[in-house]
């Protein structure tokens, strides 16, 4: 949903720039809801799709036999309407916050999304914040020391955190960190037992937030290098230097904001496939996020609980992605987002 | 990454009469030493609710058990011992049974177990969900007096059944005033239950663990020896194996690891490997021919799917040797009723293929006999790769073979609803007692379209039907056992459903840990006696 970007424009200042940011907030959002329609049909009807159907299931695992009682299971599960009226009323549902039921989890769908959220976002936030920083860095560092040692070091690294599947390197750092060395726990997000306290959380959160975190922070290696060597070439970058500008100054005020935008971009559009990829990291890691809740959900043809994680998870992509642009702004007075 | 489930972790098949035992005797050293927190897993999943009053599958059936307990247990040595049931005992005519419940038994609420309760859970959750197929000639239950039960059938029932259901996997006693007047499949107490075992739920910290605590009140004044029992799931079996390796799991049952970490970690000498504890709950692979499909309508055909397939192949390479080849439709560790005396359709590709010319179907021009949809049922991640040996066995015959591997609900609709199959590769686990969980996969009466784990292959033989209904009244145990042997051939030659292998499930364990796997159904035992060495 990143805005088409024009510029340059004359730069917008104070109350202007409030303004511009306001509407385009607005339009966003007034965006978002058609788009979020559209998200929920179609999650609705792929889920349809697929063969083998939560009653079905769960009259397996109960081995209901009785064809009345399967019937009245599909009267409770609300499964006797033609799917047309199922996805209507999903949306009405929907539109009054209301997620529907889990029968798997015998509670609100929003109540077992909500056990495991909190997990999920602690891993994605510290997994985003560990690449953009290593990312940037990274890339600047190779960027300034270009076809030097450190610039090979930065590459390498980069493509070895590419290349490696997640769940490769969260099991050998499971190898070396926790059986070899014994420094970090196995899994799981907190001590059986244990208060739970910040230190212990942070300490079961350390080779999660690597194992995911490293494959974007080489990505966003990559895009930072490659992009401050290219911003270093504009005629503005020149004209800071010709007023006498320091290496430094010029390249953090100058190069660095300038390059920062794709890193941005990339940023909003990779929020959704971060939270996919926890699925695989809480499953290596035993941490009991939304991951492992959707995982679960699929296999068991929980539909409300699969639909219930999909809504939210398009509105995080959503939100990250009116973030992404209210940063373009910020970075970049000039732009102007349509 | 492996995200299907390692192989046997449901049991939905294993529902009705699935038994248990006591542990006593092997893996224990020296006095038990009390207190110490264990740790364990399996390797599966976590479950969808902590007890399900059908059973759910493995998952349930492990977290329920060490909470709920049983009217009886079968010992590792095939006897039958009481639990909440004192002893048993039938009537003259076989029709009925009169059972003496224990004393001094109490709820962990404090509230006293009475007969009651176990009218209550006979009569509206065995009849009902736990046990609904093996009571099918159930006609009540009366409690005479406060320490006698009387379970009444409208047949003769033999006592090795009767027995059997008593032990059946979730034939537990529940709480009457939990749960009359509820609905038993939503009641808020399955996720954190109030039973009489040995442990008492603490909690449950979805997506990571159980914690159960000591039941100080237990019957049993010494048990049990732990303080804490904890459930940790860990999806992964890598991850498994390395919380084992790190000290952070104590015990894995039902093959929580690879096969290759098996070697390692024991290797280490810091933990144990063995297949015991599974006598009650033997897992197969098999391979279900459909009936519907006229191909099949010669046995012939039928033997040569078998003879084209080598076992010997599958249990070395697919299962690491930690399986063996399956002959009959009861598995051989069964030690009253299998049999070894059966027709044999063992590896034989040239036979294979001339039973195929003398059926009629010759190899054409394009080198295939018929062409077959083959399913092999994703549940477990080895059935794919068994479908993609038995797929090159039946192509080197001239069966052109279409493999699939759908992910279980998938797997379930085909087979068991829309019966969209040739050939299924699917598993079984089956306890001693043939009836109903062997014989609903033969029997007429066990086409029940929908209902998985029974006879989706549609063959319906009226002899078979006759010998089952002689099975399931005979009270005399030899001439029971002589129709069950009589069952076997019959089945091994007419060869509608026969296991490929039958498996060997694992539990691997510290050294620490002590008396474990000494119970024919280990997943589902209490717990109550395990220990901690130093």
């Amino acid at each position: 949903m990143a805005g088409e970007l024009v510029s340059p424009t004359p730069a917008l200042r104070g109350s202007a720039r409030r303004t511009a940011a306001l509407r385009l907030l607005r339009r966003r959002l007034i965006q978002a809801v058609p788009l979020m329609l559209g998200v929920v049909v179609i999650n609705f009807c792929l889920i349809q799709m697929a063969p083998g159907s939560f009653l079905e299931l769960m009259t397996a695992e109960n081995q209901v036999s009785d064809p009345a009682t399967v019937e009245l299971l599909r009267k409770t599960y609300g499964l006797e309407d033609p799917v047309w009226m199922q996805l209507l009323k999903y949306i009405w549902a929907l539109l009054h916050f209301d997620f529907g039921f889990s029968y798997r989890q015998n509670m609100p769908v929003i109540q077992a999304i909500w056990i495991h959220l909190p997990a999920t976002i602690l891993l994605m936030v510290s997994s985003i914040t560990l690449a953009v920083t290593i990312g940037v860095a990274a890339g600047v560092v190779a960027s300034m020391k270009v076809r030097t040692f450190w610039d090979s070091l930065v590459s390498i690294a980069a493509m070895f955190f590419y290349a490696a599947p997640s769940f490769w390197l969260g099991i050998m750092m499971i190898v070396l960190f926790s059986v070899k060395l014994g420094w970090l726990p196995v899994g799981g997000m907190m001590k059986i037992g244990g208060t739970g306290g910040v230190l212990e959380i942070l300490h079961h959160l350390i080779l999660p937030t690597l194992a995911l975190g490293l494959f974007y922070a080489a990505i966003y290696t990559r895009v930072m290098r490659s992009s401050m060597l290219e911003v270093a070439q504009l005629d503005f970058v020149r004209t800071a230097r010709a007023k006498g500008l320091s290496r430094n100054k010029v390249t953090i005020h100058h190069v660095l904001r300038n390059a920062l935008l794709p890193v941005v971009t990339i940023l909003g559009v990779q929020m959704g496939t971060v939270l996919a990829g926890s699925v695989v990291i809480e499953s290596v890691f035993s941490w009991p996020g939304v991951g492992s809740l959707l995982f679960d959900s699929v296999s068991s043809r929980n539909y409300p609980v699969v639909l219930g994680i999909m809504v939210l998870g398009s509105l995080v992509v959503i939100a990250a992605n009116i973030a992404v642009d209210l940063v373009y702004m910020w970075l970049d007075p000039r732009i102007e987002i349509r | 990454m492996t995200i299907k489930v390692s192989r046997r972790v449901f049991g939905a098949g294993v529902l009705a009469t699935g038994m248990v035992g006591t542990s006593r005797g092997s893996f224990a050293q020296g006095t038990p030493k009390r207190g110490g927190t264990l740790v364990a897993t399996w390797g599966g999943g976590e479950p969808q609710a902590c007890y399900v009053p059908a059973g759910g599958g493995s998952s349930p059936t492990f977290s329920s058990s060490k909470l709920f307990e049983r009217l009886a247990l079968r010992r590792m040595d095939g006897k039958f011992e009481g639990v909440l049931a004192e002893s048993w005992k039938p009537s003259a005519d076989f029709k009925s049974y009169a059972v003496k419940i224990r004393k001094g038994v109490k709820f962990h609420d404090g509230k006293d177990m009475t007969v009651d309760d176990v009218v209550y859970s006979v009569g509206e959750i065995w009849k009902k969900y736990a046990a609904a197929s093996a009571l099918t000639d159930f006609a009540g239950i009366e409690a005479p007096d406060a320490e006698t039960v009387v379970f009444k059938y409208n047949n003769p029932t033999p006592e090795f059944f009767f027995a059997s259901t008593l032990c059946g996997t979730v034939s537990y006693i529940l709480p009457k005033h939990i749960y009359a007047g509820s609905d038993p499949v939503t009641n808020a107490a399955n996720n954190a239950p109030i039973a009489t075992g040995p442990w008492k739920f603490k909690e449950w910290v979805r997506g990571s663990h159980f914690e159960y605590v000591k039941n100080e009140n237990y019957w049993k004044k010494d048990e049990p020896y732990l303080d804490r029992l904890i459930i940790r799931y860990v999806r992964d079996p890598a991850g498994r194996a390395a919380a084992m390796e790190a000290g952070d799991i104590h015990i894995g049952v039902f093959n929580p690891v690879a096969p290759p970490d098996i070697k390692r970690l024991t290797g280490t000498g810091k933990f144990v490997a063995t297949p015991k504890g599974y006598e009650e709950a033997v897992w197969s692979t098999t391979l279900e021919c459909n009936m519907r499909n006229p191909v099949f309508a010669k046995r012939e055909v039928r033997q040569a799917m078998f003879h084209a397939v080598n076992r010997e192949f599958i249990a070395k390479t697919v299962y690491y040797g930690y399986a063996r080849p399956g002959t009959s439709p009861i598995y051989s560790p069964n030690k009253e009723f299998y049999t070894a005396d059966t027709f044999k359709t063992g590896f034989d590709p040239k036979k294979a293929a001339a039973l195929l010319d003398a059926a009629g179907f010759p190899k054409k021009a394009d080198g295939k006999r018929f062409t077959l949809n083959l399913l092999s049922a994703g549940w477990f991640q080895e059935n794919g790769k068994v479908g993609a040996y038995v797929k090159q066995a039946l192509e080197d015959v001239g069966v052109g073979i279409n493999l699939t591997v759908p992910d279980r609900p998938t797997s379930l609709k085909r087979i068991y609803t829309d019966y969209d199959y040739d050939l299924a590769i699917s598993n079984q686990a089956n306890p001693s007692e043939p009836v109903p969980s062997t014989t609903q996969y033969f029997t007429t009466d066990g086409i029940l379209k929908g209902v998985p784990f029974r006879n989706a292959s549609g063959y319906s033989n009226p002899d078979v039907d006759k010998l089952v209904a002689s099975i399931k009244v005979e009270t005399d145990p030899t001439k029971r056992k002589a129709l069950v042997v009589e069952f076997q051939k019959i089945i091994a030659q007419e060869a509608p459903l026969l296991p490929l292998v039958e498996l060997e499930s694992i539990t691997l364990a510290s050294t620490k840990v002590q008396n474990h796997s000494n119970d024919p159904n280990f997943l589902a035992a209490s717990w109550g006696d395990l220990w901690l060495a130093s």
